[in-house]
């Protein structure tokens, strides 16, 4: 009951939080990673106070599989664009050459900040999808025994 | 005294890093159970990271966070590479545990035990129960 | 599994010998001059006429040195301001969009002797950082920008992780 309320009430901070780590990489401490697994922790706490089915329908497994090949696009896609701006004079992944704005330096600070949206995705969706197939209970006992004695 | 505090004293990460290893890596091979091998191994890891870090460290030295006004009293900056090497090695452990421990769930369901002894005593016993096992065996 | 202990405690007490051995190379923690911040020392020279460092010309013996030893050559002198008797040595590299030369070498005078340095490779990275990318955070930059290949290997291995956990945890019918 404690729980349920609390968690209620937390969750959506601890999202907001982990979007603020990954957006603010680039001006203190964060980044991708650190923000894509303190955003998988908040489906934890769901799990933890809602139980398994009621996080399954909540984040199912279609939405899954997007969100976790949506990262590896993002960052293969920056860095195809760098070969396909420049005429093929730069390498792949040189940020430089995509025109978002008209200097050299900013460009390579916007396509940063893309690369790390992209990995913060990856690794919220692939640490949910580990939890909830870690975490399934056994269907039953009679399986178990069949198993064993056959043959 | 000297040869004690030039030695010793000023090395001490260096102490705790073989401290922590050799812990970890008596957990990997002494013990039975599966679980406590796979928690040896994390043991072993965060040694190696801890180490690691610790070598870039420098007396003084503020966080890695380019700042005009720091440039100008004079302050020095940490190594910002070993973070960097470090990040992705930790993600690497994660991996790996995760991918050790789905292996145990698989084991249990087999076997229906998660000590290393009863499983070699089970498996020798019978042979593992799947598509490419002999038939009439 | 009696066998087993004793061979592994054994093991481990050689081990810990050989860490006590090898402790004497080990460098000291938070070091402010170690090698891998400022400077590894290369070799020493005694010739007479590097004395033209001054004028700010390249002298024949300095090159003909580095050549012999076969590190790169190189390119131009500089006085680094407000000290006495230290150089930089630069280096051609070829680069996209950037000038073409980097600092490589350091050179030292010590009453008769002189010193040739090369500078750690993070030396480039803490002090151009900000103006080469517009990103304060010296780890993010490194992260994404320097070393983004690495970045994209790790993102692979923990999507490869995620899908052989599905593969081995699954039941006939849900997959």
């Amino acid at each position: 009951m404690i729980v349920e309320t609390v968690s209620r009430v937390m969750i959506p901070f601890i999202q907001l939080f982990a979007l603020y780590v990954i957006v603010h990489g680039a001006g203190g401490p964060g980044g991708g990673f650190q923000g894509g697994v303190v955003f998988a922790s908040s489906f934890i706490l769901y799990v933890i106070a809602f139980g398994l089915a009621g996080g399954r329908k909540r984040f199912p497994e279609s939405v899954n599989t997007l969100f976790s090949s949506l990262g590896l696009y993002i960052y293969g896609g920056i860095g195809l664009l760098a070969i396909l701006f420049s005429k093929g004079m730069a390498q792949y992944l040189n940020y430089g050459f995509i025109p978002f704005t008209s200097h050299f330096e900013e460009n390579r600070a916007l396509g940063m900040d893309f690369v790390e949206m992209g990995i913060g995705i990856t690794v919220m969706a692939i640490i949910a999808s580990i939890f909830f197939d870690l975490a399934e209970k056994e269907e039953g006992k009679g399986e178990k025994e069949n198993s064993w004695n056959g043959s | 005294m000297e040869w004690f505090l030039a030695k010793i004293f000023a090395k001490y990460n260096y102490w705790v890093f073989i401290l922590l290893m050799l812990i970890g890596f008596y957990g990997i091979v002494a013990k039975e159970n599966l679980i406590k091998k796979i928690l040896g191994l994390n043991i072993f890891q965060t040694a190696i990271f801890l180490y690691f870090i610790s070598l870039g460290a420098v007396k003084g030295g503020t966080a890695p966070i380019v700042d005009e006004t720091i440039i100008q009293k004079g302050y020095i900056y940490t190594n910002p590479l070993p973070h960097v090497l470090i990040l992705t090695a930790i993600v690497v452990s994660v991996a790996t545990t995760a991918v050790a421990l789905s292996l145990v769930i698989r084991m249990h369901r087999e076997y229906g035990t998660i000590e290393e002894s009863e499983i070699i005593e089970k498996s020798l016993r019978e042979p593992p129960h799947g598509e490419n096992s002999k038939p009439g065996t | 599994m009696r066998g087993i202990r004793a061979l592994t405690l054994i093991l481990i007490a050689f081990l810990c010998a050989l860490f006590i051995y090898v402790a004497e190379d080990i460098p000291i923690f938070g070091d402010p001059e170690a090698a891998t911040i400022k400077y590894v020392e290369l070799f020493q020279i005694h010739a007479k006429d590097l004395e033209s460092l001054e004028g700010g010309t390249l002298p024949h013996s300095l090159v003909r040195n580095l050549k012999d030893r076969g590190f790169p050559p190189i390119i131009r002198i500089e006085k680094i301001p407000h000290t006495e008797g230290q150089w930089n040595g630069y280096v051609e590299k070829e680069e996209p969009h950037y000038p073409k030369e980097e600092k490589y070498y350091f050179i030292k005078k010590e009453g008769t002797l002189w010193k040739v340095y090369r500078y750690a490779f993070v030396v480039r990275w803490i002090e151009k950082g900000l103006k080469e990318t517009a990103v304060p955070n010296m780890v993010t930059y490194g992260l994404a920008d320097y070393r983004g290949y690495d970045t994209l290997g790790e993102t692979t291995v923990i999507f490869t992780a995620g899908v052989s956990v599905i593969l081995l945890l699954r039941r006939k019918g849900r997959l």
